[in-house]
Formats: C-alpha cells, structure tokens, sequence
C-alpha cells in the first residue's frame, strides 16, 4: 500500500472527495452538519492511518460505517427533535447546488431513489468509484453493486420521463 | 450502459452541495491534533520498545546479579551448616562400623571412643521343655532369652558419647542329671 505523501497535502486531497463524501453521508444522515462531522472523523482517521488515497474505499467505507453508528446513536434525539417539530415545516438541505428546474427534477428523482440504489448512484457519478471500490466500500459484490447501478438508473429514467 | 449515457452525463451536471468553510479547519485542527498524539504515541513506543529495554538492561542485570550472590552464599551456608552435621553423624557411624577399634579406646585422637558400660536386659525367658540333642543320650532343657542389649562408648577428648542397643535371642541348652 503506497502510503499518502505527506500531511501538508491533506488540503488538497480533502477540497477534491470532500462534495462527494458530503453527499455520500447525507444518505443517512439529514443534516449537512452532520454528515460534516462525519465526514471530517472518516477523513481525518483515514489520512492518520496514511491509508493510500487511491484505495478510495475504505474512505467511504468509513463514513458509511460511522453514519450507521449516528444513526443508531443519534435516533433517540432524532424522535425527540421530530415530536418537537411535528408541526413545523421541516428545513431539509439542499444536497446539490441547483441552478435551474431541470436540475431541480432531477436532484428529486434521485433523492427518490430507493436508498441502496441511491448510495451506489452518488459513489458511481458524484465520487468517480469503481464498482469494485462500490463493492468493497458498500460490503456487496461487484455484480450487486453494477446491477444496482443500473436499476437505479432504471428507475431514474423512468421517473424523468415526460407523462 | 450506452442507454444511459445521456442520463449519467446530466447527473454529473449535478453539483453537490460544496462543504462549509469551517470544515476545512476543523479537519485541519483535528489532524494537527491527531498528529501530535501520533507523535507522543511514537515517541511512548520508541520509550516502550527500545529505550526501556535497553536502560532496564542494566538493572536487570545487576538484580540477577545480586540474587545470584545471594543463592551463593545462602547455599554455602546450608552446606557448611551440613558439614558439621555430617561430622558428628561419622563420629558415631566409625565405632559401629569399625567395633575392632572400640577396644583401643585409649587415644586421644578426637575421633576415637573408648568403651564406657553395657547392660544386658533379659526381658523374656521361655522355657521350651526337654530334648535330646544329637548323639547325647541325656536329656537338655532349651531356655529361650530375649534381650536387649545397650552398648556405650565415650570419647574422652570431646565428651561425645555413643550408644548402640540392639534386641537379641538367645537359647540355652541346660543338661538335665536325672537321678
């Protein structure tokens, strides 16, 4: 395993996954805040451990693992928070810098997306993974991850399509 | 996958929304964090794994050392303390082993004992009736003694004495005048 060069390119490294792995943890997570903090645990142990870069995987591999343990820790204040907003309007972020209504339907169609469909989306498109980095970073085959790929988009046409 | 050329190329149209500013920081804080504990980490390691050893060495070394003077002269002791035991266990043994010694008693060597008294306890006496020995034509009377016999020899240079008692039988044949 080559290990990352040193710890002053961090920066550069962290301003090119940091999108993609922002929108890769807001699968689980809501809030962008959130899924920040994840995000910056996942990448601040991966650069510690000097994990090579290019074996991208175990980068998400680290967010998926630490947005489930979110999830599981955070539901309580999750209930909570969600009895004490009941009736307000919920303030959801956006996860894609929109710029037109084309745009708009479809950051909608994939937000609509069933949800293992949908993480193999953003890693595929919006994190340049291969389906073996998909594969080992999901926990699935190869096979399972393409044909995800592909049902996704499926599902994707078929919603964009004009009625 | 050619069908959805089109699809995938208007999805990667699609920006995701950019991280804040802060973010940046605080991952720059935490990793200048997590390397200087990576650092003190290291340097406990180098401590553990080569400097300790290397200074404990030394102290090791003495302390086994030290113990090692200490079995010696514990065991040197032990065994002077069984030299002196064994001599006066040989000073009895050579008058048992050697009793044609016993009558010369009259040297000063510190190592020879002269005799100094025994007694013979008879202790039993049976008399198991008359018999006819072999060849004779007059009756014997056989008597059984058990005894118990005591021994004792005294070295007159160092005062030590020794005693040896033993049991013993004896049969006596009384020849028996019948008038």
């Amino acid at each position: 395993m080559e290990p990352i060069a040193s710890h002053e390119n961090w920066r550069n490294c962290f301003s090119e996954v940091a999108p993609g792995l922002l929108l890769f943890a807001r699968q689980w997570v809501q809030s962008a805040a959130d899924a920040e903090d994840i995000v910056q645990d996942a990448f601040v142990k991966f650069w510690r451990r000097n994990h090579d870069i290019h074996n991208r995987g175990l980068l998400y591999s680290a967010v998926r693992s630490l947005a489930l343990d979110f999830i599981r820790r955070d539901a309580r204040r999750a209930r909570r928070e969600a009895t004490a907003l009941a009736g307000a309007e919920p303030a959801i972020e956006p996860h894609f810098e929109l710029e037109d209504d084309t745009q708009s339907a479809l950051a909608a169609a994939v937000e609509s997306l069933p949800r293992d469909q949908r993480e193999v989306v953003v890693l595929k498109i919006w994190n340049d993974l291969t389906f073996g980095e998909i594969a080992g970073a999901l926990g699935i085959s190869q096979n399972t991850a393409a044909s995800r790929y592909r049902y996704a988009l499926t599902n994707l046409k078929k919603t964009l399509q004009p009625q | 996958m050619n069908d959805f050329s089109e699809l995938e190329n208007e999805l990667r149209k699609l920006r995701p929304a950019q991280p804040s500013s802060v973010l940046f920081g605080r991952v720059g804080e935490a990793l200048e964090k997590s390397r200087a504990s990576a650092a003190a980490d290291a340097k406990w390691k180098r401590w553990r794994f080569t400097e300790t050893p290397y200074s404990n060495w030394w102290s090791l070394g003495f302390g086994l050392a030290a113990a090692a003077v200490l079995i010696l002269f514990a065991v040197v002791a032990v065994e002077r303390r069984y030299d002196q035991q064994e001599t006066v266990a040989q000073s009895s043994i050579s008058p048992e082993t050697q009793p044609a010694q016993l009558g010369a008693g009259r040297s000063t060597s510190p190592s020879r004992f002269v005799p100094a008294g025994g007694t013979n306890l008879v202790y039993n006496a049976r008399n198991e009736g008359l018999h006819f020995a072999d060849g004779s034509e007059r009756p014997l009377r056989r008597v059984r003694y058990n005894t118990q016999q005591t021994w004792r020899w005294r070295n007159p240079e160092t005062g030590a004495s020794l005693r040896v008692s033993y049991p013993s039988e004896e049969i006596v044949l009384i020849p028996v005048s019948v008038q």
